[in-house]
């Protein structure tokens, strides 16, 4: 495709896949490549520098640091995709039915909740509806994708808006077309790319919000390890041990720079607005 | 004027939907504030006494509406757990936020300004591509990770710059400044990233209208057409980042509050929310809605002193 | 629209109010009697102690205080009727000597006279006899529960109180050793009414300045302390939630002495030279709540399995580093109750644990959940036990619960397991009674066993103390037979000091006690 070729040509976006790519596979493969059970306490070999066979170290329970940072890759992983899937899930309709009915519902009930939930901090919305919900990994997912979502509306929505006057919807439903097929087979499909960007950005955000979800306290339970509680765990280590801090910081922030990468690499093949 | 009215309108509905998702989300958490003051010490008795004292055995929908009363009032109520005045708490607690956001903002500022420019005006250029990777590069860097790895190497390992000790500016201008670089450089490089990226788009955007190049065309170098035009009409978008950056900083600096021990307005809300405070989490709330509200009704207010420059403008649009 | 310059002018009123917002505030707190500035920088000569507290104090006032951090605070600002010393005896404070009726109803007080409170009010027997009714029959007192067999309060004379109990309460002047041995200024208290807390008066060392809810609690020098001279002139409490940054301000001198030192910054604090640390057996312990009413903890089999097959001596090397000593009774060293033999842990023994599985009819193994609270230490503790346990093939989960929670659940009853400790207090009673007798406030395991109840009973009415040990010994080996709790350390205080600091003197209750301290 003309696209898959333009895309190839951006030297960053190509960067940010391969690394997503790597993420993907470190996480499948995490048995195979993990050198240690990730959770395989010893008590006689606590808090070791990094060294030939430890190569980021152990922690505090004389864990492996490498094992663990790559079976987070397994929570970052889904962190990106489940918590952007229940956003979009929840965010792409809501904004395809507001934005093409309009009228009351669209105007008072849809956007002004979209208002309202953007004028909460977001970590602290998630914050309270992980509460709610109660502790674990798939909670925190549903509680940062619920906060994603007004986003997706809004984006839905925008493009819903400004399709939906364009000549070929008006001859269409003239016509008499069914609103489903209009808005399934047309409207849709000439509205992804935004919300395709906007997914691969929101994937970025998701890794940190479950990493700072685990720092509060909630999120994954121990002792699964998710690079967000590693760090939260290293906090207590600074002094001692201080690479415990860094491993799996560089590891969020790789991923986290891989899904930038991607998505600007995607902005620049998908938006026409743009040209560099 | 009536544009400002009509804004300011449309706020009161979003606001008192604002304070029932409020209400609502924070009820719903199990365990209530009575539970975390009487902590060990609950025998059944006392439990159920302190809930009567709170007012807390009474129909929510009541307990809405009499904290909605006091509120039009002017009162935001008082503290479940401290027994102190909301408002107090708040105002005691929301200047090192504020000083936190500004601090950051300058801190983005004064690199994403220098650094867009220089991007745009060396287009195409080794410098353009580096300062896009490392701009898609600070963005990247979760901010508390970076705030750790500061504390490290500033703090820990060699002691130059304090990782706690917040005082408020008027006590001790010096201790409060120095306080205060660490935590607004760790959270500040990562904002200056995205608003670099900004500029940079938002200004070769500009550059390639046609009055920039009516400007070139008359002679005028590339640099001093940048600055001189340019600049000026590439602030929207910037600004609109801008307004949306600091209305996200206003709760979202929770972790780096926690991180650098600054009493802070973030840590309290997400304190009261684990206390149960739900007087506190109420007013809080409100309080950082509106202020977001404000943030968003300046950035509007500056399109205003920016754009009637523009003939082509672009619009804020929705 | 309108004009540029009007635009610039309203833009202009909102940026002036935010820098407003931000310039003022930040330093008015709660009842002021002066305009309180926090020095940290202290004017000349000016000798001030700053202490770092893991928490905010909620509350200055001991009738309605339920957290442990007040008290830290009280100990600068109140005195009680009684004391504990260094080796956790009760020792004589406001009350000078007491006499006690054999039957062990009736104590006669004698207090100590010429003293005075901070708003130069008497203290005297009416001031003693103001508190107990308040803390008796105050609308809000939290003290009701420890205070419930006494039955009346009389003033005899000027410096001579007289309590009548319902019946014998061996624990009674342990009680009067804290919060409900509290003497605060009854003047104050009429003055203020429900705002006392913003004003407390107590005969304490320091006098009350100020305090900024989640920052600091400043205090100054009381010029007329009764029990000699206060040679520091000002003691600040600020609230550090951070452990880390609470250790690093101790080196840095913003801080003289912290509260509480988190083990993995011991080497830290004791490879400073300028720095000391006091680490001491304190008096609370620290386990497990197993439900003993619902499956699988209502079989005591697999609650002696689960507590045989815990290695407490790992434990404590691996999370504390030694800083903390392995229990399995309540009662620490220094205790009337203290019984080294019983409290020593054995070696897990893999064919006991495997027999234990077996008697319970889970020869392969069992599954269950533990509720732990958020903090990485908690974490790491769940960690190490569910390492531990899976030797036996006994499964169990984790589930991280916050504060609020993990009480509630606790309180219902809606858990397998759920870790949760005491802080201790000075006698036996007070550690075991309300945890493990039938329908008890703390009993949140839900222990109900007729012959621990008439042991422990029996032991709160007994005035002997040779008598109360062999019942609490009694006690205490049925409810290790029983595993009703399963008991895993008794942690220490570890308290960062400067070397700066002198004076300090240590007791097990783990406050920091300012009335003689001194600063070089």
């Amino acid at each position: 495709m003309k696209t898959a070729r333009k895309f190839l040509r951006n030297g960053l976006g190509v960067i940010g896949a391969v690394i997503i790519l790597v993420l993907i596979l470190v996480a499948i493969f995490a048995p195979q490549i993990a050198p240690f059970d990730p959770n395989a306490q010893d008590y006689n070999k606590v808090m070791m520098q990094p060294d030939g066979e430890h190569l980021f170290g152990t922690d505090d329970l004389g864990r492996d640091i490498f094992s663990r940072v790559v079976y987070g890759a397994r929570i970052s992983i889904q962190a990106a995709l489940i918590s952007v899937g229940i956003a979009m899930l929840i965010g792409v309709p809501i904004g395809l039915l507001s934005g093409y009915y309009r009228g009351f519902w669209d105007e008072w009930v849809v956007m002004r909740s979209v208002d309202a939930m953007q004028a909460f901090p977001f970590l602290i919305l998630a914050l309270a509806i992980s509460a709610v919900l109660g502790s674990g990994f798939g909670n925190a997912m549903l509680a940062i994708g619920i906060g994603f979502a007004p986003a997706f509306i809004r984006i839905t929505r925008g493009q819903v808006l400004s399709l939906r006057n364009m000549e070929y919807i008006q001859a269409a439903r003239s016509v008499g077309v069914k609103d489903a097929r209009i808005i399934f087979r047309h409207i849709l499909p000439n509205a992804l790319n935004p919300i395709v960007i906007q997914a691969t950005l929101a994937m970025a955000s998701g890794i940190i919000a479950e990493a700072s979800l685990s720092y509060l306290g909630l999120g994954v339970q121990p002792p699964t390890p998710s690079w967000g509680s590693m760090l939260n765990q290293a906090q207590t280590l600074m002094s001692v041990a201080p690479y415990a801090t860094f491993y799996p910081g560089i590891a969020i922030f790789l991923v986290v720079l891989g899904f930038n990468l991607l998505g600007d690499g995607l902005q620049q093949v998908l938006d026409p607005r743009s040209r560099k | 004027m009536m544009f400002v009215v009509r804004r300011l309108l449309l706020t009161i509905p979003i606001l008192l939907l604002v304070s029932i998702m409020t209400f609502s989300l924070i009820h719903m958490i199990p365990g209530d504030p009575a539970r975390v003051i009487l902590g060990q010490e609950a025998t059944p008795e006392a439990y159920q006494a302190l809930r009567t004292e709170l007012g807390l055995d009474q129909p929510i929908v009541v307990q809405y509406f009499s904290w909605l009363g006091k509120v039009l009032q002017g009162d935001l109520g008082i503290s479940i757990t401290d027994r102190v005045p909301v408002s107090e708490l708040i105002m005691q607690r929301l200047p090192a936020t504020v000083e936190l956001t500004i601090g950051t903002f300058l801190v983005a500022i004064l690199i994403a300004f220098p650094a867009g420019i220089l991007a745009a005006v060396r287009r195409g250029t080794w410098v353009d591509y580096t300062s896009t990777f490392t701009a898609l590069g600070g963005m990247s860097i979760p901010s508390f990770w970076l705030a750790m790895m500061m504390i490290i190497f500033f703090a820990v390992n060699n002691q130059w710059l304090p990782a706690s000790g917040y005082v408020p500016f008027l006590e001790n201008p010096t201790q409060n400044l120095l306080a205060m670089i660490l935590p607004c450089l760790a959270t500040g490089l990562r904002e200056s990233a995205v608003l670099m990226r900004m500029l940079r788009s938002s200004l070769l955007d500009v550059v390639s209208m046609d009055f920039i190049r009516t400007a070139k065309a008359k002679g005028l170098n590339e640099a001093r057409t940048i600055l001189g035009h340019a600049l000026r009409n590439a602030m929207v978008p910037v600004v609109t980042t801008s307004g949306l950056m600091i209305a996200g900083l206003l709760g979202g600096l929770v972790i780096t509050e926690s991180i650098f021990s600054i009493p802070g307005f973030g840590r309290l809300i997400v304190e009261s929310v684990f206390k149960r405070d739900y007087v506190t989490v109420q007013g809080a709330i409100l309080v950082s809605a509106v202020l977001v509200v404000m943030v968003n009704l300046a950035v509007d207010m500056l399109y205003a002193v920016i754009d009637p420059r523009i003939k082509a403008g672009k619009g804020a649009g929705e | 629209m309108f004009s540029t310059k009007m635009s610039k002018a309203m833009l202009g009123a909102v940026l002036g109010t935010v820098l407003l917002v931000t310039g003022c505030g930040g330093g008015s707190g709660a009842g002021t009697a002066d305009s309180g500035k926090t020095a940290t920088a202290p004017a000349a000569g000016k000798k001030v102690i700053n202490i770092g507290l893991k928490a905010d104090p909620p509350s200055m006032d001991p009738s309605i205080s339920t957290s442990l951090y007040d008290r830290q605070v009280y100990a600068s600002l109140y005195d009680k009727l009684f004391d504990i010393d260094a080796q956790g005896k009760i020792v004589p404070m406001l009350a000078e000597s007491y006499e006690v009726t054999p039957d062990g109803k009736t104590y006669t007080l004698k207090l100590k006279q010429g003293v005075k409170f901070h708003d130069g009010t008497d203290f005297d027997a009416d001031a003693v006899k103001f508190n107990f009714d308040r803390n008796i029959s105050g609308e809000k007192s939290r003290r009701k529960g420890e205070l419930k067999f006494v039955e009346s309060v009389s003033v005899v004379d000027k410096s001579t109180v007289k309590i009548q109990l319902k019946e014998p309460f061996a624990p009674f002047l342990s009680v009067l050793t804290d919060r409900s041995g509290i003497i605060v200024s009854p003047k104050a208290v009429k003055e203020h009414g429900e705002q006392y807390l913003n004003h407390p008066v107590g005969t304490g060392p320091f006098t009350f300045v100020e305090q900024v809810k989640g920052d600091h609690v400043t205090l100054k020098k009381n010029e007329n302390y009764w029990n000699g001279a206060v040679k520091v002139d000002e003691v600040n409490y600020k609230v550090f939630t951070n452990g880390t940054a609470k250790v690093q301000n101790l080196r840095s001198g913003t801080l003289d002495i912290i509260d509480d030192t988190p083990v993995k910054e011991i080497p830290v604090v004791k490879g400073d030279t300028n720095l000391q640390l006091i680490a001491e057996s304190g008096m609370g312990f620290q386990g497990i709540y197993l439900n003993n009413s619902r499956p699988p903890f209502d079989n005591k089999f697999l609650r002696q399995a689960v507590d045989r097959a815990i290695e407490r001596e790992a434990v404590v090397k691996v999370l504390y580093n030694g800083y903390a000593a392995p229990a399995r009774t309540a009662f620490t060293k220094g205790n009337l109750a203290y019984n080294e033999q019983l409290n020593t842990p054995t070696a897990p023994n893999a064919d006991e644990i495997k027999d234990l599985l077996a008697k319970g009819g889970k020869p392969g193994g069992f599954d269950f959940k533990l509720y732990i609270a958020t903090s990485p230490e908690n974490e790491q503790l769940g960690a190490v036990l569910q390492s531990m346990l899976k030797q036996y093939n006994i499964n169990m989960t984790l589930e991280k619960l916050e504060y609020g929670q993990l009480i509630e659940t606790g309180d219902k009853g809606e858990f397998d397991a759920l870790q949760l400790g005491w802080s201790g207090r000075q006698d036996p009673d007070q550690n075991l009674h309300d945890f493990v007798v039938t329908g008890t406030s703390n009993n949140n395991g839900r222990i109900s066993i007729p012959k621990l109840d008439e042991l422990v009973v029996a032991a709160r009415g007994e005035m002997d103390e040779a008598k109360r040990k062999a019942l609490y010994d009694e006690a205490a080996k049925l409810l290790q037979d029983e595993a009703g709790y399963v008991y895993l350390y008794h942690q220490y205080v570890l308290i960062g000091m400067n070397k700066k600091v002198t004076g300090f003197n240590y007791v097990p209750d783990g406050l920091i006690r300012t009335a003689t301290l001194d600063k070089q």
